[in-house]
């Protein structure tokens, strides 16, 4: 489709840019200064907005660089929420200082631009800059604290292994061009289809697979995860754990099965030629999740733990790349919907406790139950979805994950290390709990109550119920998951 | 169908005969004695050097390298389109508008945080997120 | 969404809300928490009352509202929830809400100085959410699930004053007994939708019609028959009737609301609904039950001194009447009745609660806390203390008892012309109904009567109380007079006005039902129909016989009761009545004493030789043997292997750690060493 023809499908990042631009113009006006974060959010609202019209619609825009399909919207819409989320609780966070608030909401929007293009672009070149547009403003971001050391050192980190993966990415991604001649994926499939070199194809893969796996923080390429989410600000940390991991899985299902398939579309059933990459990600799976779980067993800080837990989570979604299908699609897309939920109520809470009491550890947390029950049930409920047991959604999820391992009837023995990992993982799930609730005998700890912020009050615990409500009934999610698969292609 | 690739591979090696062979040829011709003195010297087109070139730069050299390089860029973008200006008419234009006025966005962003300013701290002159900096007492 | 629907789900959540709110912040309102409740009782009746002008539409032929949605689908199947309204419908959600929203009123003088005020009118409200659900649903699942819900609150409000002993074993003992008959209901629900694939009542009936069950009726009446024994318990007829009596601990209106109107109405409710699917053999088997119930409570009642026992028993003998009038086919009879009874029976109860509560005050006042409020023995000649309670009372009595121009003699009528009729046709033991049914028609206008002479007629008993017996207030007496109006034939029957002719609104818009499962509908219509004249004839003479016998025995006192007692229990007959035909004392001899004796004795067994011999002296030999083996189990698997477990995983992580150097030289070695590892492993050319 022509360039201006494609402006009509894109509304949504149009707003997304006018917004970006309006929020800093703002805030040199210094009478309009106090009115950052209300333009973000109705800006935010109009494009859900924009969004929930352009549902269904599949187009190809900009001269097949990006698409707009049922695909890219379901994760538009995860992007959108846990934008609007995390700046409604950024605004009452200690660790943003109020005269950076106008970098950080457009730092953010920007981030949620890329994400907006990873989760849509269907060209090698656009994937590149989508990824860099969502990166660089993080390498910002995580450093947002200026005078903190770890922080400082967080960004230089992300800095560093960013560019590390992007590089190999961007190689792996110019073997594609070299071999198909082409930067869209749809003409390198049908490309690689009738001439290819299976083992160029296969290096090609590899190399893509670093700058996705960075991004979603796959073993082995997590470890600029701990130190990052460690030193950025907690709304900060929140925020990588969701947008950039999903826009991360986003792409991941949309070059493996657009390019590295022999169908190339969404009902594929079979790797391309004998790239055995199922087999690559499920041994990847098993690693990440064990690594992930086993290194959380000693830490005792609350946002590494959450960071090792986010790639052991990782872990479990990989699962749904070892067998090719819709169905593991429908339930990794499940679990990334779950996966945000409990993870951002976990978060906003530790949110929550920073503010307060300025503690990133665990034993900081000592007695929260008598100081706030109501936040620490919540609490509760999250960490028992992240560790998957019922009756939580993360049971659910879960389940629906190994339910496709043993559908296919293949890698048994990932189930059974999911399995053992989900048992690791209440170990230190549960570390959390006891030190909200058990207290020994000689511990003295103040029992004065909290105060919690009543949109940061109400915004975990929304969270933290949809674990509940999807246990019960997740029927429509489903529905509207099943819906959502489905690709744009000519 | 590697031989495709065959000027890669040719490349490469021109390459390499590149950086050897002047690297031969100057150990064959160069003197064998005599090494000291002004011929360590780093070349600044005659000067004698000014101590170390390893110091520490401003960072206000790099707020304005950065500043300038993106204002750098922006020409780039324009100069092809001003070279077709005519042919693609007004569409074009308000094009390039679009785009000044985003990046004139930036500039007044810079220019009302104080980022253009040189000297700031302390100075009555210093303005934007500059302007309630103190240098710290020294103890 | 439309109206209707959006109106249903108000109508079942609403109540829902006033539960929550009475639970979480019921203390913020302090003495006047009951306004919200009262509030959405209100908007709920107004909702009810719009669906029932709907009645008045004739061009109404099918349901006004059918929807359903999907609760879950395993694949295998799925399963839905979802509404169903019809007249039948409307006309019981507008029993219930309006007495729900009466008794609502009442409770707020009633229960006024109760210590837990706020939580009575949180379990009010979660009854009337589960009752409603019971009403709107479509299928027996979602029925099945809120009828839990009811048997949970009535549990909750039996249990009201927990305090009391009698009290705690009451509810637990309804709980129980109720459970009993919803395991029977279960299976019967399972039966058919294995069969059938669907729990939807209109589904099933389809089916059945569609001959589902062709060849195979045994099945169906079996189903029948289980899921008919969920309303044996809920409605408390024979066997499993024992648990009303005692649910009289709860608090009076309660006990008007749930134990006589609504919830003990819903197993008839129920029988109502798969009434369609019941086959003839199944159905008689409910007019059996019916039958045995209705005269059977009957006769207990005439001992009882208790007030709230008299009722109690009443209550169970007219859901006799009912579940008999579904069990010979009379099923807009058995409606009538259902509607007729809560009416009065509500106000009956809500009377004694007038009378209990004055007395109580009275005993108060006189400091006396030994005597019991509720026994008449205590009473008498209160008439000119309480007018408007006598009045309403009165009233309600003859509509119980069947006396032309209230509306329990209609129903009544009908029902006793449906025994005849099915007595015409099947002639034999048959002729047990229509005896059970005039028989429990004198014995009611008999002990109920009693009532009214002993509590409020004659000379009182005890002056001193008697003197401090003031009538109740606005609060109390407003739902007395609203329910007693009600009692009237001609409400029912407008715009006919004759009283002996049962042919208004309520029959025209209740019809005569349909059948699916054989029982030809019309042959027993016709029948009652010709059965009419009779029934009502033998009715009258019945009701007039039982209130001039009581008049002679409690208001002339020509008969001397004692003596009369002495004479009758020379063959034990008053003990028999007295002691409610010994139906619990059977149950504790022939379930609970064996039951007791069986788990003392397998407790013995257990305890004594097993546990004491068997065990311990394993245990001895254990004893020695694991001394031994203790050293190779501490020192070999659990220091080696079990603790091994946790210190691999503890040293794994401890390792891995070392991996996490926070040098990001490292980092990026790790992430090449990985890639390239990864690219020589998988690779396969």
């Amino acid at each position: 489709m022509s360039n201006f023809s494609s402006i009509a499908y894109y509304i949504p990042e149009l707003i997304l840019v006018i917004l970006i631009l309006s929020v800093i113009v703002i805030d040199l006006i210094p009478s309009l200064q106090d009115l950052k974060f209300p333009v973000a959010f109705i800006g935010l609202g109009l494009l859900a907005l924009a969004l929930n019209l352009s549902h269904g619609v599949k187009a190809s825009i900009f001269m097949d660089l990006i698409v707009v399909d049922p695909f890219s919207h379901f994760f538009k819409w995860i992007f959108v929420l846990a934008t609007a989320s995390i700046l409604l609780v950024s605004r009452y966070s200690v660790e943003v200082e109020e005269e950076n608030h106008v970098e950080y909401i457009s730092l953010m929007l920007m981030i949620l631009l890329g994400l907006f293009l990873m989760a849509s672009s269907t060209n090698l070149l656009m994937i590149y800059l989508a990824i860099e547009l969502v990166s660089i403003p993080s390498y910002i971001l995580a450093g947002m604290k200026k005078n903190d050391r770890a922080s400082n050192e967080a960004s230089l980190k992300y800095v560093i292994f960013g560019s590390f993966a992007s590089g190999l990415m961007l190689f792996g991604l110019s073997w594609l061009y070299g071999i198909s001649g082409s930067t869209n994926i749809l003409d390198i499939h049908a490309a690689l289809l009738t001439n290819g070199n299976q083992f160029l194809v296969y290096m090609s893969l590899m190399m893509i697979m670093v700058g996705f796996g960075y991004k979603i923080s796959m073993a082995p390429f997590h470890y600029w995860t701990p130190d990052v989410y460690e030193g950025s600000p907690t709304p900060v940390t929140a925020f990588f754990s969701i947008g950039p991991k999903a826009a991360g899985f986003a792409i991941l299902i949309r070059v493996l099965y657009t390019i590295f398939t022999n169908d190339g579309s969404l009902n594929a059933t079979s790797p391309l030629y004998d790239v055995n990459w199922t087999l690559i990600f499920a041994v990847l799976a098993a690693i990440t999740m064990t690594i992930g779980n086993f290194l959380a067993l000693h830490q005792e800080n609350v946002k590494r733990l959450l960071a090792f837990s986010s790639i052991s989570h990782v872990g479990f979604m990989l699962i749904a790349f070892t067998v090719i299908g819709t169905e593991a699609l429908t339930a990794l897309l499940f679990y990334l919907v779950i996966y945000f939920f409990m993870t951002l109520s976990a978060f906003i809470i530790a949110i929550f406790i920073k503010n307060k009491l300025d503690t990133d550890t665990i034993d900081g947390w000592k007695g929260l139950a008598i100081r706030n029950p109501l936040i620490s049930a919540f609490m509760v409920i999250s960490l028992v979805s992240l560790a998957g047991l019922p009756p939580t959604a993360g049971f659910v999820g879960k389940f629906y994950l190994l339910a496709v391992l043993f559908r296919a009837k293949t890698f048994y023995w990932l189930a059974v290390v999911a399995i053992l990992n989900s048992i690791v993982s209440l170990y230190y799930y549960f570390k959390i709990i006891k030190s909200m609730y058990f207290l020994n005998e000689e511990e003295e700890v103040s029992s004065e109550p909290l105060e919690v912020n009543p949109y940061v009050k109400w915004t975990a615990i929304l969270f933290s119920a949809q674990t509940l409500l999807f246990y019960f009934y997740w029927t429509p999610l489903i529905e509207f998951i099943n819906r959502s698969l489905s690709f744009w292609n000519s | 169908m590697y031989l495709n690739y065959s000027p890669i591979i040719i490349y490469t090696i021109l390459a390499i005969i590149m950086v050897v062979v002047p690297l031969f040829i100057q150990s064959l011709i160069s003197p064998k004695h005599n090494k000291g003195g002004s011929k360590l010297t780093s070349y600044e087109c005659g000067e004698v050097p000014e101590g170390s070139a390893w110091v520490k730069f401003n960072v206000r050299f790099y707020v304005i390298a950065l500043i300038f390089i993106i204002f750098d860029v922006e020409v780039v973008f324009m100069f092809p389109w001003a070279v077709v200006f005519q042919e693609l008419g007004l569409l074009a234009f308000v094009e390039m508008l679009i785009f000044l006025l985003i990046l004139l966005v930036g500039f007044a962003y810079v220019w009302v945080k104080g980022d253009l300013g040189w000297v700031k701290m302390k100075m009555k002159y210093a303005h934007g997120r500059y302007s309630k900096l103190s240098i710290k007492e020294e103890v | 969404m439309d109206n209707s629907t959006l109106f249903a789900l108000l109508i079942l959540f609403l109540p829902f809300t006033a539960f929550l709110y009475q639970l979480f912040f019921g203390k913020k309102l302090g003495a006047q928490t009951h306004l919200v409740s009262l509030g959405i009782m209100g908007i709920v009746l107004a909702l009810s009352l719009g669906f029932f002008f709907q009645l008045f539409n004739h061009d109404l032929t099918g349901p006004i509202l059918d929807v359903s949605g999907e609760w879950f689908s395993t694949g295998a199947f799925t399963l839905e929830l979802g509404f169903y309204i019809d007249k039948v419908t409307i006309i019981m959600l507008m029993v219930v809400s309006l007495i729900s929203f009466l008794v609502h009123l009442y409770s707020t003088a009633y229960m006024k100085d109760d210590p837990r005020y706020s939580r009575y009118f949180a379990f009010l409200g979660l009854f009337t959410f589960s009752m409603n659900g019971i009403i709107l649903s479509n299928s027996l699942i979602m029925m099945y699930l809120f009828w839990e819900l009811v048997g949970l609150s009535s549990y909750l409000l039996i249990g009201f004053w927990f305090e009391k002993n009698s009290a705690a074993n009451a509810c637990k003992k309804a709980f129980l007994t109720n459970r009993v008959g919803d395991i029977g209901m279960f299976i019967g629900m399972l039966l058919i939708f294995f069969t059938v694939g669907t729990f939807s009542i209109n589904g099933i009936t389809g089916a059945v019609t569609n001959g589902a069950f062709e060849g195979n009726m045994q099945l169906l009446s079996i189903a029948g028959v289980l899921v008919f024994m969920g309303a044996v318990g809920k409605s408390a007829q024979f066997p499993l009737h024992i648990w009303l009596p005692d649910a009289m601990e709860g608090p009076t209106p309660v006990s008007a609301l749930i134990h006589a109107a609504t919830m003990v109405a819903a197993g008839v409710y129920m029988t109502v609904r798969i009434f369609p699917f019941l086959t003839p053999d199944a159905l008689q088997v409910v007019a059996v039950i019916g039958g045995i119930t209705a005269l059977g409570a009957a006769l207990i009642a005439i001992t009882q001194m208790d007030i709230k026992a008299v009722l109690a028993y009443s209550t169970i003998s007219q859901l006799g009447y009912m579940i008999m009038a579904l069990g010979v086919g009379a099923y807009q009879a058995g409606f009538f009745h259902l509607v007729t009874h809560a009416m009065f029976k509500a106000c009956l109860f809500l009377c004694s609660g007038s009378v209990i509560h004055a007395m109580h005050h009275s005993l108060h006042h006189l400091g006396d806390h030994h005597t019991d409020p509720q026994d008449m023995g205590n009473m008498g000649g209160l008439k000119s203390k309480m007018p408007i309670t006598y009045t309403a009372m009165l009233i309600a009595t003859l509509a119980i008892s069947g006396v032309p121009f209230f509306s329990g003699f209609l129903s009544k009528d009908a029902i006793l012309a449906g025994t005849l009729s099915y007595y015409h046709t099947y002639h034999g033991w048959t002729i047990f109904l229509p005896i059970a049914g005039f028989g429990a028609a004198m014995v009611t206008a008999f002990y109920m009567f009693r009532l009214i002479f002993k509590t409020f007629h004659g000379k009182p008993v005890k002056p001193e109380i008697h003197e401090h017996v003031h009538e109740s207030p606005l609060a109390m007496t407003a739902p007395l007079i609203v329910l007693s109006v009600l009692s009237l034939a001609v409400v029912f029957t407008l715009p006919q006005i004759n009283p002996l002719d049962g042919h208004g609104w309520f029959a025209h818009a209740v019809g005569n039902g349909a059948h699916a499962a054989g029982l030809d509908i019309k042959h027993v219509n016709d029948g009652i129909h010709h059965a009419h004249h009779d029934a009502m004839n033998i009715s009258l003479i019945v009701a007039t016989l039982g209130i001039l016998v009581s008049s002679l025995f409690y208001l002339f006192k020509i008969v001397n009761v004692e003596k009369l007692t002495s004479i009758l229990n020379l063959i034990g007959l008053y003990s028999l009545s007295k002691n409610k035909f010994y139906i619990d004392a059977i149950y504790n001899a022939l379930l609970y004493k064996p039951f007791m004796w069986f788990s003392k004795l397998a407790s013995t067994i257990d305890w004594d030789i097993y546990d004491q011999k068997i065990v311990d002296g394993w245990g001895w030999i254990t004893m020695k043997i694991s001394v031994k083996s203790q050293e190779a189990d501490y020192n070999w698997l659990d220091q080696k292997i079990v603790d091994g477990f946790g210190r691999f995983a503890n040293y794994f992580g401890n390792e891995l750690r070392t991996t996490q150097s926070g040098v990001v030289q490292n980092y990026l070695m790790g992430g090449i060493v990985g890639l390239v590892a990864i690219i020589l492993i998988f690779q396969q050319f």
